[in-house]
């Protein structure tokens, strides 16, 4: 007879078995993400998490296959993610020692004191030198440097490195009579009136395309050009210094006043409206150009216009870097120091139209017009926040509301204080 | 001296243990009590332990704090900011779609190949995914390239509103399509709950003189009770949620006009690593979501046959 009881076996037996299945394919989903580095065959696998989503990204691509075919005994995967995605997934997964043996964690620099204090990443120091498997970091501009070097420690290399031009529209220029691109602020700010059109009380072509957030950085450009800052090296706020409040002013009243600018545009946004041949001018980086010429503009770009404070521009890097517990910490240098090295940058300048991340290449970029552009901007360009443990919540709490709210005709005297109150409490600035 | 005795113990056999017998179905129910106490149980109890601490992801050292992150908390002006925007818009969402929604599903009662086809057309928003939503709305509102303004201006506007720049248009111009999204799903509840009123209370309701809008308010209102209860508890919760639709219209600007407890949360803890401070902005929102229901529930009398 089937007994009750005997039924009930079953029924546990099975649960249980049940129980055991689930437990097991939980804990495998607990273990290993597979991501981290392995040795097989004597190759060594490296993983590489990048955000570069964007039309760059086969110019990375590219670069880390020519490295696997040059190095047989290494092989890197490149694997890409939004970078809201990356800063998600990296800190947990690098602090627990699960995460990808290289990654660019952001693409603002500032985000590498994140994961210095978190101790997850490999200090350079022992793997620099000027050998050919060595990464010289002597031969990166000063300010990508100096951003990547904390407490005396290299801690990152320039996964990539662009400045900032100024893009125009050369049909517009003819069409309002300009014939030459503005090469000091005075120009800049006239061309930009006088490419501002309207029509029935409404704007209906924009001299200049500004955004204020989710974007590279404009506004910063326009302060340093009149000799204006946001935080000095000691770490305490200069953005309501004289120069800073006299530019923001000058700015936003052109915005406000001559309608040179849409208020409070995204960096696509931005975008969209030159590209839609909506705006005359747009300060944007080298990944913009591409795009620009296929929307059928007819594209010109010339330097950053020339203001009181000398030539100036922004620059922009994102950092690679090294998991601190990777077993393969000489194979991961190694490839940094191919990365970095003379042919590999003179190869990702030619095929991305960045300026490469050495300052020693001029003039092997020199037959890119484009490239040489961008790259003739390195010895001034400037990084935003530069050196600031607090550059994040600095950028998203306090600089860009600032600029939204003088945008929208705050008094730039006082909103400029508040930001500064609130940087120097961010930065502990006591001074 | 009367002296108590306890009373005699009753006669019979003494009680008997007990025997604890195996019960297979806590084994069927653990594979599930098991992802509810790893996915769920646990990071909630994890999220409670971080509120008390100055953790930030990764760090070796997140000291202990105690109910520091809960006093900042109290002291932060962005945090009120963000509680404000909040519950403005799940009052706005709610009642806008309690009302709406029950206008609408009154309005297509009947089943005709029009009212349907608008039924569809009503409900369609909603299985569409929010941040989807959120972006084509975005375009469309967009002040330069957005068709909402192009329209406005060939109707002769001038200067149409820049909705989604503007810090006194950003969250009411969010609710609205907060609402526009939202309304089909109270509709199809209440349109259910409709069709589920017996017609012999109308016939009688009638027989006793009463006009359609008396019909509506002593008749279909109240055997509507339990649908809108649990229409507005649905739609309080996800509103006080609220984050997909604001990260993908506006980020939470201009000027944090638009941010949400949420968001700053996100922001708190997924941009600045600051997960101690996001933990106890969690918590927060978790006691006020759990007040909020409870006094939703209390005003509306729930009763357990609801």
């Amino acid at each position: 007879m089937y007994s009750v009881r005997r039924r009930g076996r079953v029924r546990a037996t099975a649960a249980l078995a049940a129980l055991t299945a689930l437990t097991a394919a939980t804990l495998a989903g607990c273990g290993n993400n597979g991501v981290a580095s392995t040795s097989s065959g004597g190759v060594v696998q490296l993983t590489m998490l990048t955000g570069f989503t964007g039309p760059d990204e086969a110019s990375y691509q590219a670069l880390v296959a020519e490295f696997n075919q040059t190095h047989p005994k290494i092989h890197v995967t490149m694997s890409v993610e939004p970078w809201a995605t990356v800063a998600q997934k990296l800190p947990e997964s690098w602090a627990t020692g699960q995460g990808p043996d290289l990654a660019t964690p952001s693409s603002d620099p500032g985000s590498i004191f994140n994961y210095i204090s978190t101790n997850s990443v490999l200090p350079l120091d022992d793997a620099t030198g000027t050998g050919t498997d060595q990464i010289d970091a002597a031969a990166f501009p000063s300010s990508v440097r100096n951003a990547f070097t904390v407490n005396g420690k290299l801690y990152a290399v320039p996964a990539n490195n662009a400045t900032l031009v100024l893009y125009y529209n050369k049909d517009m220029f003819t069409a309002a009579g300009i014939t030459a691109a503005p090469t000091t602020e005075a120009e800049f700010i006239a061309d930009a009136k006088k490419l501002t059109l309207s029509s029935g009380g409404k704007t209906t072509q924009y001299g200049l395309s500004l955004a204020d957030n989710n974007t590279i950085q404009m506004w910063p450009v326009l302060q340093w050009m009149s000799g204006g800052d946001i935080v000095g090296a000691n770490g305490c706020a200069d953005v309501n210094d004289a120069a800073s409040i006299a530019a923001l002013t000058q700015w936003s009243q052109l915005v406000i006043q001559n309608h040179i600018s849409p208020v409070g545009q995204a960096g696509a946004d931005a975008d969209t409206l030159f590209s839609s041949k909506k705006a005359a001018m747009e300060i944007n980086g080298p990944w913009a150009a591409a795009g620009y010429k296929s929307a059928g503009i007819n594209l010109g770009m010339v330097t950053i216009p020339v203001g009181s404070a000398g030539q100036v521009t922004l620059a922009s890097t994102v950092p690679l870097m090294i998991e601190r517990t990777t077993p393969h910490a000489a194979e991961a240098e190694q490839f940094l120091a191919w990365y970095t090295g003379k042919t590999a940058q003179a190869k990702f300048s030619e095929i991305s139209g960045f300026p490469p991340a050495r300052t020693d290449l001029g003039s092997s970029v020199s037959g890119n017009a484009t490239v040489s552009l961008f790259a003739s901007e390195l010895p001034y360009a400037r990084l935003y926040l530069a050196g600031q443990s607090k550059a994040t919540s600095i950028d998203s709490d306090v600089y860009v509301p600032m600029i939204q709210q003088i945008e929208r005709g705050a008094n730039v005297q006082s909103a400029t204080n508040s930001a500064a109150q609130q940087i120097d409490k961010l930065t502990g600035c006591t001074s | 001296m009367a002296v108590l005795h306890p009373p005699p113990a009753r006669a019979g056999r003494p009680p008997r243990r007990r025997r604890w017998r195996f019960n297979s179905a806590y084994l069927f129910i653990a594979p599930s009590l098991v992802l509810i106490a790893v996915f769920i149980a646990e990071p909630i109890v994890q999220s409670g332990w971080m509120s008390l601490h100055d953790w930030t992801i990764g760090s070796s050292d997140n000291p202990f704090v105690g109910l520091g992150n809960y006093t900042a908390l109290w002291h932060d002006s962005r945090f009120w900011n963000a509680l404000r925007v909040t519950v403005v818009y799940t009052a706005a969402v709610t009642v806008g779609q309690v009302v709406l929604g029950l206008a609408i599903a009154a309005r297509l009662r009947r089943t005709t190949w029009y009212s349907s086809l608008l039924r569809t057309a009503y409900f369609f928003p909603y299985i569409a995914s929010l941040v989807v939503v959120g972006v084509i709305w975005k375009f469309l509102l967009d002040p330069q390239v957005g068709l909402i303004n192009a329209w406005l201006s060939d109707l002769g506007v001038s200067s149409p509103p820049n909705w989604l720049q503007s810090t006194s248009l950003a969250l009411p111009t969010v609710i609205a399509v907060g609402l526009w999204k939202n309304v089909g799903f109270t509709m199809i509840v209440l349109l259910a709950g409709m069709q589920q009123v017996p017609a012999d209370l109308y016939e009688a309701a009638t027989l006793d003189g009463a006009g359609p809008w008396r019909r509506f308010l002593h008749v279909t209102l109240p055997a509507l009770r339990p649908s809108l209860l649990f229409t507005s508890l649905i739609a309080t919760v996800t509103g006080l949620q609220l984050f997909d639709l604001v990260f993908a219209m506006t980020g939470g600007g201009p000027i944090f006009s638009t941010e949400s407890v949420v968001m700053y949360l996100y922001q708190k803890g997924f941009v600045e690593f600051d997960m101690g401070y996001a933990s106890a902005i969690a918590w927060v929102l978790f006691v006020i979501i759990l007040a909020v229901s409870a006094v939703q529930l209390r005003v509306a009398r729930y009763r357990d046959d609801d």
